[in-house]
């Protein structure tokens, strides 16, 4: 039996409801009052369903909050309880996911056909005649590459419980990476999605089968939280493999995440510490990975929403590219087409306090001594304690080490150097310029081609010097082609698939068009200093561009950054 | 042999003072030293095994900046993830202005981690005169701890979650502490003397910021209390340097007037060009470079202002 099937998600099905019934009574036993809860919950819910596009069922909803906001307050305490239970149950199963094996087996296998078949339907009917091809996934073999240090992460995933903790940036992220983990042989992991995502009909299919579980972004209140968090923390506890985007939402900048959330991840610390207490232990570690494109599906409506202020705080975007199937194909059929176009990259394994840990899931820190992970979680008397302000912390820091595992895995393609030099090109323009008077340039500038090659070489030199000081990476087309080659392979890459042109040939050279969407491709490279930084988070100062003198890496300034 | 509570690193007067402290509220300490017990402390047991502080699960270090690392990565043989680690050390590694909790990271397997600061000097934990320091760390545990084994009726212990903060504001004072030695010793009358604090407080806080740390710290026990604190000291290492230098003695023969090492005098170009390559106005410190220098203090009164 290969290693990926003896991973517990093959029995979810059997354990679904022991599963649930744990996440409702840990949840209605741990809430301490009851009457908050209810009457956050109650007006959280209400507010929402009040401003949302009414459905018959929604109505039906609502009705229910008010009538539990009017009626909360004369309740006895164990008719609360009661109802912090029915609650807390409906939620626990609308979040279970579905995950059956054999759909799974049938699924993950279906993805290229099924691929295939929104490019051009009568293929898959070839497909069919020849089943043989249809169960192959060599067809996307050479698109989609996945690096890092496989072998040792499937002897991990015998010993301890896995993390997968990837930078977002589309909604496809999750089936890629999905695929990517049975490309490399890694066991399947389960994953929060949102609720919004199983409204396509084909990544539903996808989501259900590949082991989501449903998250409902509307949902703002502590209750529900709860629910998701006590949820992915039974099942970490239980060893779920489990795949988080710790950056929350995708990145709307296309930068790299330099600050995490963690939300759902932070769970890890006291999953582990109640591994030990029911003296079960069970480690678990997190993989960093990088998910990066040659072009992102949703880079239009992303990066309009980054550039529109008001748009930041939003979760969901209701109507993108990812929910236009015509648009899949099309993204689809541009992968197809193109080389090495989608690359994950997985860094190495780290325990939930910073540590490294080796194959066989034993930590060591710095210095390279072996230290037991438990000794995290014991008190000064030595017992296993749970203690959420003590593991925040713990998350906190972790969060630091993944995103310095990021920008050591960001992976450089031939878009992020061609739009890094024309925005540049653009910036010079523009030297008065803010941001958005670089961004009015539309169709102003335009580049001799030999000039902008040159200007990607030059980018591409410092990117190549801080590669093989392990600071990033790149592949070796990237690395070794010609600065023609890379403009061309960019401006192909660009074309056929954004409907507006972002780069349009000319007589006289390259005529700079797009602006938002080449400050989109360009942010990959801000947080290394290799494109301008005008996209990091609040309270970190704009990363530098980073220096070349002498041979040894020289440090950053300030290390650690805020704690 | 009972175990310890409290294991202290460093032999010096400061560590010693920690040691006084701890006893005071009923911890047992162990006290790690190279030199031999002089006595003045009773129910202290003196060591010089690692192990034996490491017993302990609450263990400060109190060794100078510049042996620190040597010292943890032999301590750290003997830690685990369990052990609480703070230390009382003034000063930035002036070269990667790295913070001795980093350095703590490094060398060790400890997470939980603390600095000690503020107004207290270390004659007062001997005496047990009233006085405050300000632990922090963000680790609610290292706070109780610390609070434990530290706080008594003549000693408070406050806290701050910002230890990053914490610990530049203290290399930080250390730094002005120079500035108001020199300047009282030059004969800035009492108005001079406050406006050259408040201005280098101010320019402290911004400098912090940008180091990804809490401007408030500076303005609070750590920061502005413990640079009050040493103006009042005649003894304090850093103004005793000060004060010399305002005298024109040379710098080699200020530092050893100061008897101790001053941490901040590596420290001040460093952190002027902190300040520069991260925009923002540090008069203060580039006027502290000249006074390292030995320039003159009218033109080191202009530079001070002149931001």
């Amino acid at each position: 039996m290969a290693i990926r099937d003896q991973a517990p998600i093959f029995g979810f099905n059997e354990a679904r409801e022991d599963i649930v019934r744990a996440v409702i009574s840990r949840v209605t036993l741990g809430t301490r009052d009851p009457l908050l809860a209810l009457n956050d919950a109650a007006y959280h819910e209400t507010k929402r369903l009040e401003s949302s596009k009414k459905s018959p069922e929604e109505y039906r909803e609502l009705a229910e909050w008010q009538k539990l906001a009017r009626t909360v307050g004369r309740m006895s305490d164990g008719e609360r309880r009661q109802k912090l239970a029915e609650i807390v149950e409906r939620y626990g199963w609308d979040v279970a996911g579905n995950f059956d094996p054999r759909v799974f087996r049938v699924s993950s296998k279906l993805l290229p056909p099924v691929v295939t078949y929104l490019l051009a339907p009568r293929t898959l009917a070839r497909l069919v005649r020849d089943p043989r091809r249809l169960v192959s996934l060599e067809a996307l073999d050479d698109k989609v590459r996945v690096e890092g240090p496989l072998e040792e992460l499937r002897e991990l995933s015998q010993h301890g419980t896995a993390v997968y903790v990837p930078t977002h940036l589309s909604n496809m992220d999750s089936i890629v990476f999905g695929y990517a983990l049975e490309r490399a042989g890694l066991p399947p992991a389960t994953y929060g999605a949102g609720k919004n995502l199983f409204t396509n009909p084909v990544l539903s299919f996808f989501m259900h089968n590949l082991g989501a579980y449903r998250v409902d972004r509307r949902i703002r209140h502590n209750l529900y939280k709860d629910v998701l968090k006590t949820y992915s923390g039974v099942l970490l506890e239980r060893g779920y493999h489990s795949l988080f985007f710790p950056g929350g939402t995708r990145s709307r900048s296309g930068g790299v995440e330099r600050r995490l959330k963690l939300g759902l991840a932070g769970t890890a610390v006291e999953a582990y510490a109640r591994t030990l207490l029911a003296e079960r232990e069970r480690r678990i570690y997190f993989v960093p990975a990088t998910i990066n494109y040659l072009i992102t599906l949703e880079a239009e409506t992303l990066i309009a929403d980054f550039l529109a202020e008001a748009g930041k705080g939003r979760f969901i975007i209701e109507d993108d590219e990812s929910t236009r199937i015509g648009r899949i194909a099309n993204f689809v059929r541009k992968l197809f087409d193109m080389q090495g176009s989608v690359v994950i990259r997985l860094g190495h394994p780290i325990d939930p306090f910073g540590n490294r840990v080796d194959e066989r899931c034993r930590s060591y820190d710095r210095r390279n001594r072996e230290v037991d992970p438990s000794s995290y979680v014991r008190d000064t008397s030595g017992k296993v304690m749970l203690d959420p302000a003590r593991d925040a912390q713990y998350t906190r820091e972790l969060g630091d080490e993944i995103c310095k595992s990021y920008l050591k895995n960001t992976v450089v393609m031939a878009t992020h150097l061609v739009a890094a030099a024309c925005f540049e090109r653009l910036r010079r323009a523009s030297p008065a310029g803010d941001l958005f008077t670089v961004l009015r340039q539309r169709d102003v500038v335009v580049v001799p081609r030999d000039d902008l090659a040159a200007d990607v070489v030059k980018l591409r030199d410092r990117v190549n010097l801080l590669a093989d000081r392990g600071e990033i990476a790149i592949g070796d087309f990237t690395r070794r082609a010609s600065g023609g080659d890379l403009v061309e392979h960019a401006m192909r890459a660009f074309a056929g698939y954004h409907p507006a042109p972002v780069l349009s040939p000319r007589p006289e050279g390259v005529s700079i068009c797009d602006t938002n969407l080449l400050f989109y491709y360009q942010n990959r490279l801000a947080a290394h200093g290799l494109a301008w930084d005008t996209i990091a988070p609040p309270g970190m100062p704009p990363a530098r561009p980073p220096s070349f003198e002498g041979k040894d890496a020289p440090r950053s300034a300030v290390r650690g950054g805020a704690q | 042999m009972t175990n310890p509570s409290v294991g202290i690193v460093g032999g010096g007067p400061w560590g010693r003072a920690l040691a006084r402290a701890a006893c005071r509220t009923g911890a047992k300490v162990a006290l790690h030293s190279r030199r031999e017990a002089p006595g003045d402390i009773n129910d202290l047991e003196i060591t010089d095994d690692y192990a034996r502080v490491a017993a302990a699960r609450l263990i400060v270090i109190a060794v100078p900046s510049s042996v620190a690392r040597s010292v943890l990565r032999a301590l750290g043989d003997h830690l685990d993830g369990a052990h609480l680690v703070i230390h009382g050390v003034r000063g930035l590694d002036p070269e990667h202005l790295e913070t001795v909790s980093d350095i703590v990271r490094e060398e060790t397997p400890v997470r939980r981690l603390g600095a000690l600061g503020g107004p207290v000097q270390a004659n007062e934990l001997i005496e047990g005169t009233p006085s405050a320091m300000i632990i922090g760390s963000r680790f609610p545990e290292v706070t109780a701890a610390v609070t434990r084994s530290f706080q008594s009726p003549s000693l408070r212990v406050y806290s701050t979650p910002d230890l990053r903060g914490l610990e530049w504001a203290s290399a930080l004072v250390g730094c002005l502490a120079i500035g108001v030695g020199y300047a009282e010793q030059a004969g800035a009358g009492p108005g001079l003397v406050a406006a050259l604090i408040s201005r280098g407080v101010d320019e402290a806080a911004r400098i912090m910021a940008a180091a990804g740390c809490e401007e408030r710290t500076m303005l609070g026990l750590g920061g502005y209390g413990d640079l009050l604190a040493s103006i009042a000291l005649e003894d304090r290492p850093e103004v005793v340097l000060g004060k010399a230098l305002a005298r024109k003695v040379p710098l080699d023969e200020a530092m050893a007037l100061a008897k101790l090492r001053v941490e901040a005098i590596p420290l001040i170009p460093r952190i002027a060009q902190f300040a520069e390559e991260n925009k923002v106005d540090a008069g203060s410190f580039r006027a502290l470079c000249d006074i390292l220098g030995g320039k003159r203090p009218p033109v080191v009164l202009e530079k001070m202002f002149a931001a």
